[in-house]
């Protein structure tokens, strides 16, 4: 559940981003709950318009916005670097298999400035795991670009028929803090 | 009853709805019972089906989605229980034909066979509209209500699987435009 009537604890980059992602035609939003996109989520929820779908694993997430694309609605999904991992089967067996588009933003874990020695595994692996599948990804360093990334990622990603990836570094968020 | 048995009765009681199969014998048993535009096949991504069929039901209210899972699916994708039980999808049906066995890997038994109770997990997910049915009769009976009154239903049905020889055309990219041209869904 949201947390109404607080104030969305914002920055430039995620209002920036959350106003992309709308300004794009995305409808649906699916996502598992993560810190640093918290504050993208949360305007979009607060924006009204959207279906926004909390999921259990990232999987099931993209499962979610391949339906969605079956009934002609745009998605994204908003996770981890480290659902990926969850996902390579989900990314084969659907989106690729059968040519279906989204938009995955991916807040980077195990990577600069990592904490959590078995984060970085993974955050070593994502590149390679991108590219082993033949999908693009795209890291967005810095702030200024993100209006550009996110409109040149939904062409590719609904020209190719295929997910494309948008991935915000911890130099951009500032990543995870220790909990 | 028979996989094949319900899947006739079901596709005898649809008319507009989509339905979407999981992969393996319940994708070939729909396409037996009745190919038809409206027919999504899954052939992958195994666990996922039922999350498709929120994702499509979330962005198309106005048409009733109607998932054929199988139990090693769902107990694979036990999350989407609970996100579907969350979101409250009125037009969802999700059935599980639960044959106690994953079938496609060679019939070994899956946890229903013992001690795990589908219906009951999906209840315990916060599912209100939850049906069991272990005759034909029971089965027409739930699935007619739950095509007529609002959703989210989780249907599990015992049922026994059946030896599929059909050969099912496995083009998932053709699959899928002719779903989305069926269902109206507009270019993206």
């Amino acid at each position: 559940m949201r947390r109404g009537g607080e104030a969305v604890q914002t920055n430039d980059w995620s209002s920036t981003l959350a106003e992309a992602i709308l300004a794009n035609g995305y409808s649906t939003v699916a996502y598992v709950p993560d810190e640093v996109a918290d504050a993208v989520v949360q305007l979009l929820h607060r924006n009204g318009s959207m279906t926004m779908v909390s999921v259990t694993r990232e999987e099931e997430g993209m499962a979610v916005v391949a339906g969605a694309f079956l009934g002609g609605k745009r998605g994204v999904l908003v996770c981890q670097g480290s659902g990926i991992g969850n996902s390579v089967n989900a990314l084969c067996g659907l989106a690729i298999g059968y040519q279906i588009p989204f938009l995955m933003v991916i807040s980077e874990r195990g990577r600069l400035g990592e904490f959590n020695p078995v984060q970085t595994p993974l955050g070593r692996a994502l590149p390679k795991i991108f590219d082993a599948l033949g999908l693009q990804a795209f890291w967005l360093d810095d702030a200024g670009r993100i209006g550009d990334v996110v409109e040149g990622a939904t062409k590719l990603a609904f020209s190719s028929s295929l997910p494309v990836a948008i991935v915000l570094p911890t130099t951009l968020t500032g990543g995870k803090t220790f909990r | 009853m028979t996989r094949l048995d319900a899947m006739r009765a079901l596709v005898r009681l649809v008319d507009d709805e989509a339905l979407v199969s999981n992969l393996g014998k319940n994708t070939y048993d729909l396409y037996i019972a009745g190919d038809r535009p409206r027919n999504f096949y899954t052939w992958g991504a195994m666990g996922t089906v039922s999350s498709v069929g929120l994702g499509l039901a979330l962005a198309r209210p106005d048409l009733r989605v109607v998932v054929l899972d199988g139990d090693g699916s769902l107990l694979m994708n036990l999350g989407s229980l609970a996100t579907i039980a969350s979101q409250r999808p009125k037009n969802l049906v999700h059935i599980v034909l639960d044959t106690r066995t994953y079938e496609t890997t060679g019939g070994q038994p899956t946890p229903t066979a013992g001690v795990t109770n589908l219906a009951a997990i999906g209840r315990g997910a916060g599912l209100t509209n939850v049906e069991e049915a272990a005759t034909l009769q029971q089965f027409e009976s739930a699935a007619r209500r739950s095509l007529s009154e609002p959703g989210p239903w989780l249907l599990v049905a015992a049922v026994e699987g059946t030896t599929t020889t059909a050969k099912v055309p496995r083009r998932p990219i053709a699959n899928k435009y002719r779903f989305m041209e069926a269902i109206g869904s507009g270019s993206l």
